[in-house]
């Protein structure tokens, strides 16, 4: 009768043995493998050699990155993502302020060029409605003829 | 990080296996080239900043996955999903005498002496040949666990299974081959 013990170290020595014979069949896998015909080694080289191009490309982008963050530090910009979108609103914002400005000055310079006019015309001795006049009209016009 | 020569070394060491590996898988030997092709790029794209010690777990899970590719890109899923399941023989082998088997197995690769009408190159085709007859998920973690040589945590998470289910392809694995193996009079 089996005991627990003995079915413990029964199941040990099993897997020992699978192991051993495992590891047999590997290395002699191993040893086929290497007979693979010379082509297969050119080409696996040649992947290789691609792999390392592509892996120093990868390693210099990371560095890259690195030092344009490093930079911002030392401008005394933070790496925080809202800055670079801050940097792209900064021209349009400024853009519309002055669309804005440039608006109100023109409102403020009509207004200004109205009063004047007002001014002027309030200031005359000729009183306003002599202008709605037709006779006196004619009369200008005869006076800037001669 | 690992340097270009660590990355280099390793690529190197792994190779010949990794194409084997996918050799048995797709049985197309330009197609496993390109299989190992593609995921020596794609372990050297996202991981060149990964340590060296990483790299081997990283590969086989990325030679793995660019298998699993191919076969997506063949549009034969359906034979995929037939390899990878597990169709295992009725029965087992029980009590078959593994130890019995392994003895003799060394004894005619390391003897070539002895009288045999086998030669050596014959035994490492055999070897190979019953290899690919395994079906693949028992072959995947045979092959990982004791050709890659990683441990059984490391083979299923690579397998993206559990550590039982590994032992249990790995132990019917061996017992398949060295059943095969002295069917052959290999061992016998």
């Amino acid at each position: 009768m089996n005991t627990p013990t003995s079915t413990i170290n029964g199941t040990a020595a099993r897997e020992a043995i699978e192991s051993r014979f495992a590891r047999r069949i590997a290395s002699r896998l191993t040893e086929r493998v290497e007979t693979a015909p010379p082509e297969i080694g050119e080409r696996l080289r040649f992947a290789r050699e691609k792999a390392l191009v592509t892996a120093r490309a990868a390693r210099t982008n990371v560095e890259l990155q690195g030092t344009g963050a490093q930079g911002s530090a030392v401008l005394g910009f933070s790496r925080s993502p809202w800055w670079p979108r801050l940097a792209s609103v900064l021209p349009l914002a400024a853009l519309v302020g002055g669309l804005v400005l440039i608006e109100d000055w023109q409102t403020r310079s009509q207004i200004s060029v109205a009063a004047e006019v007002d001014a002027a015309l309030l200031g005359d001795d000729l009183p306003i409605n002599a202008y709605r006049d037709a006779g006196f009209a004619e009369y200008l016009k005869s006076q800037s003829g001669e | 990080m690992a340097t270009d020569k660590e990355l280099s070394d390793f690529l190197k060491s792994v190779e010949k296996r990794a194409w084997k590996r996918a050799v048995y898988a797709v049985r197309d030997e330009d197609a496993a080239l390109d299989i190992v092709q593609d995921a020596m790029i794609r372990l050297a794209e996202k991981y060149a900043d990964r340590p060296a010690a990483e790299l081997p777990l990283l590969f086989q899970r990325i030679a793995s996955n660019a298998t699993m590719d191919w076969f997506r890109r063949q549009k034969v899923k359906n034979q995929v999903v037939r390899n990878f399941s597990d169709f295992e023989p009725a029965g087992g082998d029980g009590e078959f005498d593994i130890l019995e088997t392994l003895e003799a197995l060394g004894s005619s690769l390391e003897h070539e002496s002895a009288a045999d009408s086998v030669s050596r190159a014959q035994i490492l085709q055999m070897i190979d040949g019953e290899v690919a007859q395994l079906p693949a998920r028992q072959r995947e973690a045979f092959l990982l666990r004791y050709w890659e040589e990683l441990d059984v945590a490391e083979t299923a998470a690579s397998m993206g299974c559990s550590e039982g289910s590994v032992k249990t392809h790995c132990s019917r694995a061996v017992h398949a081959l060295a059943k095969a193996l002295r069917a052959k009079g290999i061992g016998s």
